[in-house]
């Protein structure tokens, strides 16, 4: 309840604010742009709805700059108000630390949510309308709205850690740091940072009862950036949770769900104990 | 039952200590000022009442529940007016008075809470372009949503004008008639005088005197202190040692100071008109005179910077005693 009332007030000071028409604006931009790059050129060419999605809309856009936005949504989402002075006026009210930081989750996610779904269906409807009209052979509407809600799933993830480090971070400079740090390892350097891990850990790895190349795997699923490519790929090659490499497709989608909860709990066992 | 019990409670930042074996207690259905200069601890003391802040050491009970365990539940029966909060810029007041109402679980209709605080006319305006004096008012409509048990104020009348101090306070004694405990602090003492039933003075992060306003003034006597400026430019017309003796026999004057050219009396209500009178009488130039503040007033500084009444033995007070209310006046 009181969580609700929260995410509910966090997500419409949020939609009201200019850099949600200018994020619509741009995803949709974007969009648009690719569309026309792949657009069919010759006569009797199909739209090629996969090739769209797969080579432009998830490395420019999904993987790259939704994480970027959703890092800049949440990292001030706690801070930010402990040092504006508007979290006084929150925890005036009947509310628990838990559900200012939870509240705050919910209430960015689905705003973030919001802007990829109207930045990239806009384009998308009019892709549709000219499929029905016939300007444009086969746009595959389903897959493209299927690949929307993986977009929006991975900006609630990174929404989620963001938050949880905004919730750790005494100052707004802290949680700038953070949400910095935070994109540049799971976007640039998840894969070299990783490689040094391993590296430095194969004496502990070595004991273990699994091999060096399982465990490279796990850390390379279980970033969620890696997470949601895996699990966007089988859906649209129409084997989400089915065909042969099903497990690691359950083990992304957890992995997925483990950065949603886990940041946020960290950062509120932190925030928790502070004096604010 | 209490509304406010704090029992031995401390609190330290660091190696500063912000308040120091504080035990208070407030009654259910009193209006208690808690007063104290700024940086005497009084915020910090609200923020433990409020779960803002956990005590280093002792107990905060806040309507018979744990103020650190059951924060949620004190706060779903009390109302706040924080210090040093802000608005959320781009949500409307009304907005903001809505989701205090929907936060408490009450009934309220927010318009009648907008209005009540005088802000109904720039309800739907965002609260990011209102005054502080604004922002003031929609906090405490904020505070005042779902008949609060307790109504914990601090420093209310800040950022408001003295009309909107005595709105403030005539609220503060509506809630207090229907029977609501009011906790609220101040560094100005006047607009405590009105509504409290009972005061208490923080300094340094202790209590160093606590009364009803009655009792405070009772232990000044309640005097008052005039300054009269004598003499012309050129130092003719002065108050000589004569002058000075006949207001001395003024009937109800109790004290008499030289201060430069100018005479500091200490003197009981009503005897200003004698003493003026006794100077013009003597062949003194009476160039100006004015009423220092109220003598509660002079006991709240008494209290809060040095010299106080109860001689309280305190290496912490290195303020110079004396050189506070002389600085006005003597720059002729």
């Amino acid at each position: 309840m009181s969580l609700a009332a929260i995410a509910e007030k966090d997500f419409q000071d949020a939609v009201r604010s200019r850099g949600m028409i200018a994020l619509v604006a741009l995803f949709s931009l974007l969009v648009a742009v690719f569309a026309f790059v792949i657009r069919p050129t010759g006569q009797g060419e199909q739209f090629a709805t996969e090739l769209l999605l797969r080579f432009f809309v998830r490395p420019f856009l999904v993987t790259t700059l939704v994480p970027l936005v959703a890092v800049v949504i949440g990292y001030n989402a706690v801070s930010g108000e402990r040092e504006s002075g508007s979290l006084k006026l929150l925890l005036s009210l009947p509310h628990s630390r838990a559900d200012v930081v939870f509240g705050k989750v919910v209430g960015r996610g689905v705003a973030l949510s919001v802007a990829v779904f109207a930045g990239f269906l806009l384009p998308a409807a009019v892709l549709a309308v000219l499929a029905q009209t016939g300007g444009l052979a086969a746009f595959n509407a389903g897959s493209y709205f299927g690949f929307t809600v993986f977009a929006a799933i991975l900006g609630v993830v990174f929404v989620a850690i963001a938050v949880g480090c905004s919730a750790a971070a005494s100052t707004q400079r802290r949680a700038l740091i953070g949400g910095v740090s935070i994109y540049v390892l799971f976007v640039l350097l998840w894969g070299a940072v990783t490689g040094q891990f391993l590296g430095a850990a194969g004496g502990i790895v070595d004991p273990l009862p699994v091999s060096t190349e399982q465990v490279r795997t796990f850390l390379r699923v279980s970033n969620p950036t890696t997470g949601v490519e895996i699990l966007s790929n089988a859906f649209l090659a129409e084997r989400l949770f089915s065909g042969e490499n099903v497990n690691r497709q359950i083990s992304a989608a957890s992995m997925l769900v483990f950065w949603t909860v886990a940041p946020p709990l960290v950062g509120l066992w932190k925030f928790d104990a502070d004096d604010l | 039952m209490t509304a406010i019990e704090l029992r031995g409670v401390r609190k330290e930042f660091g190696d500063v200590t912000a308040v120091r074996d504080l035990d208070l207690t407030v009654a259910e259905g009193e209006v208690y000022g808690f007063l104290g200069p700024n940086g005497a601890g009084k915020s910090t003391t609200i923020d433990m009442l409020l779960d803002l802040v956990r005590p280093t050491a002792g107990t905060v009970r806040v309507l018979g529940r744990d103020a650190t365990g059951d924060g949620v539940a004190i706060r779903r029966r009390t109302g706040v007016l924080p210090d040093g909060f802000s608005v959320y810029d781009r949500l409307s007041g009304r907005k903001h008075v809505e989701f205090a109402v929907r936060s408490k679980e009450a009934d309220d209709d927010p318009d009648a809470l907008l209005e009540r605080v005088g802000i109904l006319d720039d309800a739907d305006r965002k609260a990011g372009g209102y005054s502080k004096g604004m922002r003031q008012r929609l906090a405490l409509a904020m505070a005042l949503a779902g008949e609060p048990d307790l109504l914990v104020l601090d420093e209310p009348s800040s950022g408001l004008d003295p009309a909107g101090a005595k709105e403030m306070r005539e609220i503060v004694q509506t809630e207090a008639d229907r029977g609501a405990t009011v906790f609220f602090s101040s560094h100005i003492l006047e607009q405590v005088d009105a509504v409290c039933d009972r005061v208490g003075i923080l300094r340094d992060g202790e209590l160093v005197a606590e009364d009803s306003v009655e009792g405070l003034r009772e232990a000044v006597g309640g005097e008052e202190t005039l300054e009269i400026a004598v003499g012309d430019a050129d130092g003719a017309g002065g108050a000589d040692d004569a002058a000075v003796e006949a207001v001395r026999a003024v009937d109800g004057v109790s004290r008499v100071d030289r201060d430069g050219d100018a005479l500091v009396v200490s003197c009981a209500d009503g005897a200003k008109t004698r003493v003026i009178a006794a100077l013009e009488d003597a062949g003194v130039a009476v160039d100006d005179f004015h009423t220092r503040e109220a003598s509660l007033e002079d006991l709240f500084l008494a209290y809060t910077e040095g010299d106080t009444p109860t001689a309280d033995e305190d290496e912490s007070g290195s303020d110079p005693p004396d050189d506070d209310a002389a600085d006005e006046e003597v720059d002729r």
